[in-house]
């Protein structure tokens, strides 16, 4: 870090946000190294810590000796004044080094929210934020993470994109432009061309013409050159046992909001929850072997001495040697004083034994997520979780000495009645019922059961990815009819701004020409949307009609089945004829077995796979 | 890979053994405020493999005691931690442990048995390294006068409000030195229980006083490092 930048820590909340020089940060020996990644989280410090992806791709990059890779974080606003103020260019946590002089600067996407952050980040480092207007010296831009399967949006800020898993994928990218350059031929757009054309997952939008119809939908998106494909397919880790896994951690001083061991048990989800974009494209199932993981999680805990466990992956209860696993672990972790979570219960497989084997459970509080209130409802989205498996659950918990129970719900779910609203209120209700029909509660205690309502966003590759979001109003009369009919004075009932999740329908829907929206957005001052303070849904709509958007056309409008999609030029896996089944299921209330119960015809196999329940995977399953 | 579990084939001792531990807090990690300091030592302990003493009870946890405490932005060559252990293991194996688990802007620089209680200190021995515009001899002078005068306040916040302090009264003793364009101050200051005085009172004394560091931070800084600490006589280290 130089001096400038230094002194300039003593006037800023929080400096240690920024001061970097961490136990297990990566520091590289600048003329050894052949390229430069700057790797950046566009939120805070404590939030770019606590993201297990981040980690792993930066053990990933950095364990290739002609890469170096930093991590960089968007600087909170009073740092940012000053910044401007003295006339200091965003640097790179390690170095302190500009970004601008980096080789690449990679950006991960987990929140669509976080788009204005990500341009305030370029503008911060100088780097001009449109892709057309950068030049050879430029860095180039690379998006990946989860938002980048709709990479329309931000495609004219991008470079290019990484679509899928990235721990090999990233490595071959840095290594192609380490290569090209060695032998002389690198220039951008040479570069850009061979990397979609040669890398698989690799996605450069300026490769490609779209076309609209007059309706504004898009008729086409077309590969300007032969050996561009037409549809990038993302990239998966086949085998999770041999998938990169940073043993070594850079440890924060500033807490991070996830401040424990994040162990990654599998990836995709068996359940198929229809407006679960994660649960689609994760898929397929890959899981991690007990011994691989037990072995892990030691490495981690004498490499970090952190004093939890936390065991992710989207519904934890599903992995299939969570028995073995945890008898394993906590062999070693009661001795060394050492807690276990499971963050993702879900209420059919929650049992008095697991209950008692787990720290997280300690607190008095358990959360579990219905989703919907009726069982129709339930149905509908597949969520195939049934009333007497909560009542089950939720008496487990008090049985167990608890008596705060959190349920979440979704408002604004395809088909929703106000039925189904009422039925939270009495689900809800059911539960605090439960708490005194149970004669093992807690003795002269009250029950809290908190229900925390969010609004439905249709996400792309999920079932309900053609479905109309409910306009501000419905959501918001559905918020205030909800609250009318909880009348428990021990349910708690809190709510998501509608105002918010439009937005986010909008940026998640969209399609290219909402770039000049973003563009206006970013010259007007948008930054760190994702925090309530700075959210500002007037500005939001003020530039979406000053840059010729209708919002309502992305996020409350019902896409037609044969419209071209913008981000059809992207294949997750999971094929758009699964969708439409499953969207057809949905509507007739009809459930889909999970993955393991029987295979239903996702596409998601033919990407390969170790240790998966897929059909095919067959030969690979050998463990 | 390392697995701490050799910790619990050593002897047991017949009752936990106080260690402290001097370390130094310089360069970024001085803008670590001490909550942080306190979180990452917990798991430094842990992941050096050392035979941690756990209170007992419903929720057992190490014990560690820290000295005097360290204002963000200031940086020290004599922070102290007294931590607790069950079984046999040397100064020099806990030293050498810990420094594997740390950078050498938070090295652990002495380890050894804790005998005089923290209580005892009763200064702190700081130097100011001041870089500014107008930095000469006669604005070392000046400073000097400024400090060797008397009669400097400053506003202590703390939980019951802001209240006035005479600073001058918990200055022991002062040294302004002008050297290569540089002001060096070298401070012995209150740091005893209840007349603890924080390294940045000087600083804001000084400003107040004489308008030094108070533009453009990245063209006039300043640097804090707490040397020593020291017992009632003012002279004699504080172990």
């Amino acid at each position: 870090m130089n001096e400038k930048i230094s002194s300039i820590l003593k006037t800023v909340e929080k400096p240690g946000r920024y001061s970097g020089g961490e136990y297990g940060a990566v520091i590289k020996d600048k003329k050894a190294i052949k390229a430069r990644f700057a790797f950046c989280f566009p939120d805070t410090y404590e939030i770019g810590m606590s993201n297990l992806g981040m980690r792993i791709l930066y053990g990933s990059l950095n364990s290739d000796p002609d890469i170096w890779c930093e991590r960089v974080f968007a600087p909170w606003v009073d740092m940012q004044e000053k910044m401007r103020s003295y006339d200091v260019p965003l640097w790179a946590h390690e170095s302190g080094d500009p970004v601008a002089e980096f080789d690449i600067v990679g950006f991960t996407l987990q929140y669509e929210m976080c788009y204005t952050t990500v341009l305030r980040v370029l503008e911060l480092s100088r780097i001009p934020l449109l892709a057309a207007e950068r030049g050879e010296e430029d860095p180039i831009i690379i998006g990946g993470g989860p938002c980048a399967y709709n990479p329309e949006p931000i495609a004219d800020f991008f470079d290019c994109f990484s679509i899928g898993e990235g721990e090999d994928n990233l490595v071959e990218f840095t290594k192609l432009y380490i290569r090209m350059k060695e032998e002389g031929r690198y220039t951008r757009a040479a570069f850009l061309h061979e990397a979609a054309a040669t890398i698989k997952g690799i996605y450069v939008p300026s490769l490609y013409d779209v076309t609209y119809h007059e309706d504004g939908t898009v008729a086409a998106i077309t590969p300007k050159f032969e050996d561009v494909p037409k549809q990038v397919q993302k990239c998966i880790i086949e085998d999770m046992d041999r998938a990169f896994f940073p043993e070594n951690v850079v440890m924060p001083y500033v807490e991070a909001v996830h401040d424990r061991i994040m162990l990654e048990v599998y990836r995709g989800c068996i359940r198929g929850c229809r407006f679960c974009q994660a649960g689609m494209i994760y898929r397929p199932v890959r899981e991690k072997s007990h011994e691989v993981l037990n072995k892990q999680a030691r490495c981690l805990y004498d490499n970090t001495g952190y004093e939890e466990i936390s065991l992710t992956s989207l519904s934890i209860s599903d992995y299939t040697e969570l028995e073995p696993l945890t008898r394993e672990l906590l062999e070693w972790t009661d001795p060394n004083m050492v807690s276990l979570s499971l963050p993702s219960l879900r209420v059919d497989s929650f049992s008095r034994e697991l209950m008692e084997r787990i720290a997280s459970v300690r607190t008095s509080s358990l959360t579990f997520a219905p989703e919907a209130g009726t069982q129709r409802l339930r149905d509908v989205i597949n969520k195939n979780v049934r009333e007497e498996d909560l009542m089950r659950a939720v008496n487990v918990a008090f049985s167990g000495g608890k008596t705060n129970v959190k349920l979440y719900f979704m408002n604004g779910l395809p088909t929703e009645t106000a039925e189904d609203i009422e039925g939270i209120a009495t689900l809800a209700k059911n539960v605090v019922h439960e708490f005194y029909q149970n004669k093992e509660r807690p003795k002269g205690r009250s029950p809290q059961v908190t229900i925390s309502v969010s609004c439905f966003i249709p996400k792309p590759f999920t079932p309900f990815q053609w479905e109309a979001q409910d306009t501000m109003e419905m959501l918001r009369e559905k918020q205030e009819y909800l609250g009318e009919k909880v009348t428990d004075r021990k349910v708690r009932y809190t709510h998501h701004d509608a105002r918010v999740s439009h937005i986010e329908a909008v940026l998640a829907r969209g399609n290219r020409r909402l770039g000049a929206a973003l563009l206006l957005a970013a010259k007007e001052g948008f930054c760190f949307d994702a925090w309530d303070e700075f959210f500002d849904y007037d500005k939001w709509l003020s530039v979406f009609e000053r840059s010729g958007i209708d919002p309502a056309f992305f996020a409350n409008r019902q896409m037609g089945l044969d419209e071209v999609l913008p981000w059809d030029v992207i294949d997750c896996g999971v094929s758009k004829e699964f969708f439409k089944r499953e969207r057809e299921r949905a509507y007739a209330a009809a459930t889909t077995p999970n993955c393991r119960e029987k295979c239903s015809g996702c596409g998601a196999n033919r990407l390969g796979g170790a240790r998966t329940c897929c059909p095919g995977g067959g030969a690979r399953n050998e463990k | 890979m390392k697995n701490n579990d050799v910790k619990f084939t050593l002897p047991m001792l017949a009752e936990p053994r106080t260690l402290r531990v001097r370390f130094r807090k310089v360069g970024n990690l001085q803008y670590i405020s001490h909550l942080d300091l306190q979180r990452t030592f917990s798991r430094v302990l842990v992941r050096a493999g050392l035979p941690l003493w756990y209170t007992k009870g419903f929720n057992p946890h190490i014990k560690m005691v820290f000295g005097m405490p360290l204002p963000v932005g200031s940086e020290s060559e004599c922070e102290l931690l007294d931590i607790r252990i069950e079984r046999e293991m040397s100064c020099e194996e806990v030293k050498a442990r810990l420094n594997r688990e740390l950078t050498d802007e938070l090295a652990v620089l002495e380890v050894y048995p804790a005998t005089e209680k923290f209580t005892a200190i009763t200064f702190a021995e700081y130097e100011y390294t001041i870089v500014t515009t107008g930095a000469n001899a006669a604005l070392a002078a000046q400073i000097d006068e400024v400090l060797q005068g008397g009669g400097l306040t400053v506003t202590k916040k703390s939980k019951s409000g802001e209240k006035e302090v005479d600073l001058s009264a918990h200055i022991l003793s002062t040294e302004v030195r002008f050297q290569e364009g540089l002001i060096f101050v070298c401070a012995k200051l209150s740091a005893a229980e209840g007349k603890y005085i924080s390294p940045e009172a000087l600083i804001t004394a000084l400003r107040a006083k004489t308008g030094i560091l108070s533009g453009d931070p990245t063209k006039e800084h300043y640097r804090i490092l707490r040397r020593r600490a020291l017992l009632a006589d003012g002279k004699t280290e504080f172990r």
